[in-house]
C-alpha cells in the first residue's frame, strides 16, 4: 500500500484560535458592560453610541459569530483535516475565509452602535455585510467540500456529518432571514412584515442557536473528547440517530419563542410538540459524549480540559432540558420576557459553547506548538472560577425571573394588579442583576488567566505550521456496499442533499401556509399604514434599539391587559416591517402606549428618563432633542414600502414632507402649549409621533366590531 | 394536565402530517442503524485516532 505524504496547515487553526481568545475577550467585557448598565444607568455614558439598546447587539453578535464563530472554524479546521486525512483544500480560501471574516466582525462592531440595525436579533447587521456574510461562507463550503472530496478517508467521520449540516443549514437560515429590500446603503426593509416577519426571524434565531451554537459543537465533541480521554466514541450508531433526529426536529421549534402571541395557534402548537421531542435527541448527544468518557473519569480529575468539558456537556444537558420545559405554555406564560430566558441563553453560551471553546484552546495550543501547556494549575483555576461565574450568573437570573415574572401576574384580593407600575418589578431585581454582573466579572477574569496562560504557552513553543502526516490515497472501491448509512457516509454530495431536505421540511411546513393562507392573518380595515412622520419614528425607533428592552406584543392575560390594554392582534402588524415585538421586558410593552400619555411626558421620558419615573434604569436620550431628523431618504423608503405591498398612494409619497412637517408642526404647538419650546424637525419629534401611534388603530373601533373583524 | 395543543380550528392537518413525516425518517434510521455491521461501526469510531498520534501517547483504549 503507497503511502502518501502530506501536511496538515496549523497556520489557519492557530489564526482562527488566537482570533476567538480575541473577540471571546471583547465581547464578554462588552457583555460585562450591558449588564452593569442595567445596575447603574449612568453607565451608558450619554452618548448615543453607547447606550445599552445599541450595545447590547453588540455583545451578542460578539460573542455569537466572533467568539464562537472563530472558534467553529479552529475547531473544523484542525478536526477536518485529521479525520479526512488531508490537507485544507486551498490555503487561499482558507486566508480569504479568516480575514473575511475578521472584516465582518470589525464591520459589524463598527456599525451597530452608529445605529446601522435590521432589529432582527441576532441578525441585526445591515445588507451590505449580511452579503459578505454570505459570501465568505460560500468561501468556507468551497474550502470544506474540497477537503473532502480529496480526502484519503474513504468514509466521513460523525463530526463531518455535524459540519455538512451546519454548513447547509446555517446557509439556508442566512439567505431566507436577510431577504431584504434596500433603501439606502445602510437601510433596508425586510420583504416579511408583522406576523410573518416574526415567524422567519424566530425560525432563524432558533436555528442559529441549533446550527451555529449547537451542530458544529458536537461534531467537534465527537472528535475532540475522544482524543482527550483517548477512548472511541461511546457509540456510534447513538450518534447517527441522534444526528439525524436532531437536524430533522430542530428546525421546527422555532415558534415556540412565540408563543401566546397573534402567531397562528397551528403553528405555535407545532412549535411546543416538536421542542419537547427535541429533549431526546439532544440528550442522546450528551449521553454519548458523558458515556465516552466511561473508564477515564480518573483523567477528568487531573485533566483541566476534560473538566470542561464535563461541564460544557453537562450545560448543554441543562439547557436542551430547559428549553423543552420554557416551551410548555404554563411555563412559558410566566417565563417569558423574564431573565429566565437571559440564565438559559447564558448556560448554553458559558457552559456549552465557552467551556468547550476553552477545552479545545487548552488541547490545540500546545499541540500546533509542539510543546505542553505552560501551567496545568491555572488552567485549573480557570476552571473553577469560570464554573463560579455561571452559577453567580445564572442563578441570580433565574431568581430574578421568577420574582418578576411573579408580580407582573399578582392582582390584589379587590382584584386590580398588585404593582400596577412596571418600574417596582424592575428595581425589585436590582440586586440579582447586581450578582449577575459578579458572575460575569468572574468568567472574564477565567477568560483572562487562560490567556495568560496561552500567551505563556505560545512563547515557549514553535508554531508547527506544515504538520507532516501520511496516509494511503484513496483506491477506488471494488465491492459493493449494502449497508445504507454506510454508502452514504462516503458521498459527501448526496449527504449535503439529504440534510437540506431533513432540514426544510419543517421551515416549509411552517411557513408556506402562514404566508399563502390568508386566514391564517386576518387584517383589520381600521389599520392604516403609518404616516410619514410615524415611519420616520419608527426608524429612530429601530435605531436606537429600544426593541432590545420593550416589547410591542400583549398577550392575551388578565395580567397583560389590565397592565397594557387590549391584546395584540396579527392583523395590527401587517405594516409591520421589521416586526419589533422584542424578546424581554426590561421595561414595559408599548404596543398600547399610543395616547396613554400625553406628548410632554414623552419628551420628558426621552430627555431624561428619571423625571418622569424616579429611579429608572433606562438611558436618556438627550440627542433626539439636539439632531435634525434625516428625510433624504424619506420617499425612497416610501415608494421601497410600496413596492412591498404596503398602499401608499403616489399623492401620499409626493407630499411626504408636506404631510410630516404638518403633523410636526402639531406636536410642536402641543409641546409649547406645555413649556417646551422645540423645532418642528427635531428627532424627538417624531420619535413621539411614532409611540402616539402605536395600538391606536383598533382604539378607534369599538372593541366588540374589532374582535368581530379579526374574527372573520 | 396539560393542554398544550388546543383550539386548532381544523388546522390538526399539519400537526399529525408532521408528525407522521418524523415517525417515518425516524423508523427509516433505526431501521439503517439495526442493518449496521459491526465491523463498520469500530472502523468508523476509530477515524479520530490516526497512527502518528498514537505512537506518542499511550495506547487506544477501546473497552
Amino acid at each position: 500500500m503507497h503511502l502518501e505524504q502530506f501536511n496538515y496547515d496549523n497556520r489557519i487553526v492557530r489564526d482562527f484560535a488566537v482570533a476567538t481568545i480575541i473577540w471571546g475577550l471583547v465581547g464578554m467585557s462588552i457583555g460585562l458592560l450591558v449588564a452593569c448598565q442595567l445596575i447603574w444607568p449612568e453607565m451608558n455614558f450619554l452618548t448615543q453610541y453607547s447606550t445599552f439598546g445599541r450595545v447590547r447587539p453588540v455583545h451578542t453578535n460578539a460573542v455569537i459569530f466572533a467568539f464562537v464563530g472563530n472558534g467553529i472554524f479552529m475547531g473544523v479546521y484542525y478536526s477536518l483535516q485529521r479525520v479526512l486525512k488531508a490537507r485544507m483544500f486551498s490555503d487561499v480560501l482558507s486566508k480569504i475565509h479568516f480575514w473575511g471574516w475578521q472584516f465582518i466582525i470589525v464591520a459589524s462592531a463598527i456599525t451597530l452602535p452608529l445605529g446601522f440595525t435590521t432589529s432582527h436579533e441576532y441578525a441585526e447587521m445591515e445588507w451590505p455585510i449580511d452579503i459578505a456574510i454570505t459570501l465568505i461562507w460560500v468561501v468556507f463550503g468551497i474550502n470544506m467540500f474540497g477537503t473532502i472530496i480529496k480526502r484519503r478517508e474513504r468514509h466521513m467521520y460523525v463530526a463531518v456529518w455535524f459540519y455538512i449540516a451546519t454548513f447547509v443549514t446555517v446557509a439556508v437560515l442566512h439567505i431566507v432571514n436577510s431577504m431584504q429590500l434596500p433603501v439606502s446603503m445602510w437601510k433596508s426593509f425586510y420583504v416579511y412584515a408583522g406576523v410573518q416577519d416574526a415567524l422567519v426571524q424566530w425560525w432563524y434565531g432558533h436555528n442559529a442557536v441549533a446550527f451555529f451554537l449547537t451542530t458544529p459543537y458536537l461534531g467537534m465533541m465527537y472528535y475532540f473528547l475522544p482524543k482527550m480521554a483517548n477512548r472511541p466514541v461511546y457509540s456510534y450508531k447513538l450518534s447517527i440517530l441522534h444526528f439525524w433526529s436532531l437536524i430533522f426536529i430542530y428546525i421546527w421549534a422555532g415558534p415556540h419563542h412565540l408563543l401566546y402571541t397573534s402567531l397562528p395557534s397551528w403553528v405555535q402548537s407545532l412549535g411546543v410538540v416538536f421542542s419537547i421531542m427535541l429533549i431526546a435527541p439532544s440528550w442522546g448527544g450528551m449521553i454519548n459524549g458523558l458515556l465516552t468518557l466511561r473508564g477515564a473519569w480518573d483523567k477528568v480529575r487531573t485533566e483541566p480540559m476534560l473538566k470542561f468539558m464535563v461541564v460544557a456537556l453537562t450545560s448543554y444537558g441543562m439547557a436542551t432540558f430547559e428549553g423543552p420545559m420554557l416551551s410548555l405554555k404554563q411555563v412559558n406564560a410566566i417565563a417569558h420576557f423574564t431573565d429566565w430566558i437571559v440564565a438559559h441563553v447564558h448556560v448554553g453560551a458559558l457552559g456549552w459553547n465557552g467551556f468547550m471553546t476553552f477545552a479545545i484552546l487548552y488541547y490545540l495550543i500546545p499541540r500546533v506548538y509542539k510543546t505542553t501547556l505552560h501551567s496545568k494549575k491555572l488552567a485549573n483555576v480557570h476552571f473553577w472560577i469560570g464554573t463560579l461565574g455561571i452559577l453567580f450568573y445564572a442563578i441570580p437570573m433565574y431568581w430574578a425571573a421568577v420574582v418578576q415574572g411573579l408580580m407582573w401576574k399578582e392582582f390584589t384580593p379587590e382584584g386590580v394588579l398588585k404593582y400596577p407600575n412596571f418600574l417596582a418589578t424592575t428595581l425589585e431585581i436590582i440586586p440579582m442583576h447586581m450578582m449577575r454582573a459578579v458572575g460575569g466579572a468572574l468568567y472574564l477574569t477565567g477568560a483572562i488567566i487562560m490567556t495568560y496562560n496561552l500567551v505563556k504557552t505560545i512563547k515557549k513553543g514553535n508554531l508547527l505550521a506544515n504538520e507532516p502526516a501520511e496516509a494511503p490515497a484513496l483506491l477506488p472501491l471494488k465491492s459493493v456496499e449494502r449497508d445504507q448509512h454506510r454508502r452514504l457516509e462516503r458521498k459527501p454530495i448526496l449527504f449535503m442533499v439529504l440534510a437540506l431536505i431533513a432540514i426544510l421540511i419543517g421551515g416549509i411546513v411552517e411557513m408556506i401556509p402562514t404566508f399563502t393562507v390568508s386566514s391564517n392573518i386576518p387584517t383589520i380595515a381600521a389599520v392604516k399604514p403609518y404616516t410619514a412622520l410615524e415611519l420616520q419614528g419608527r426608524d429612530l425607533y429601530i435605531r436606537e434599539g429600544c426593541v432590545n428592552c420593550h416589547s410591542q406584543t400583549v398577550r392575551p392575560f388578565r395580567s397583560e391587559t389590565s397592565r397594557y390594554g387590549e391584546y395584540s392582534k396579527a392583523g395590527e402588524f401587517v405594516y409591520d416591517r421589521p416586526f419589533l415585538w422584542g424578546s424581554k421586558r426590561t421595561g414595559p410593552d408599548l404596543h398600547r402606549v399610543g395616547g396613554k400619555y400625553p406628548h410632554k411626558w414623552h419628551f420628558d421620558h426621552l430627555l431624561d428618563p428619571t423625571i418622569t419615573s424616579p429611579g429608572s434604569i433606562m438611558p436618556a436620550y438627550p440627542w433626539l432633542i439636539d439632531q435634525t431628523l434625516d428625510n433624504s431618504t424619506l420617499q425612497a423608503k416610501m415608494r421601497a414600502m410600496r413596492s412591498l405591498g404596503v398602499p401608499y398612494s403616489s399623492n401620499e409619497i409626493d407630499r411626504a414632507l408636506i404631510d410630516l412637517q404638518k403633523q410636526a408642526t402639531g406636536i410642536t404647538k402641543d409641546l409649547a402649549s406645555n413649556q417646551v419650546e422645540i423645532r418642528s424637525d427635531r428627532e424627538i419629534v417624531a420619535m413621539i409621533a411614532y409611540l402616539q401611534r402605536l395600538g391606536t388603530d383598533i382604539k378607534a373601533v369599538v372593541p366588540e366590531d374589532a374582535a368581530a373583524k379579526t374574527d372573520q | 394536565m396539560f393542554k398544550q395543543i388546543t383550539n386548532l380550528h381544523g388546522d390538526e392537518i399539519y400537526l399529525i402530517t408532521s408528525l407522521w413525516i418524523f415517525l417515518v425518517f425516524f423508523l427509516l434510521v433505526a431501521l439503517m442503524l439495526v442493518w449496521m455491521k459491526k465491523e463498520h461501526i469500530n472502523y468508523m469510531k476509530d477515524i479520530p485516532f490516526d497512527e502518528a498520534e498514537e505512537k506518542d501517547g499511550e495506547p487506544l483504549n477501546k473497552d
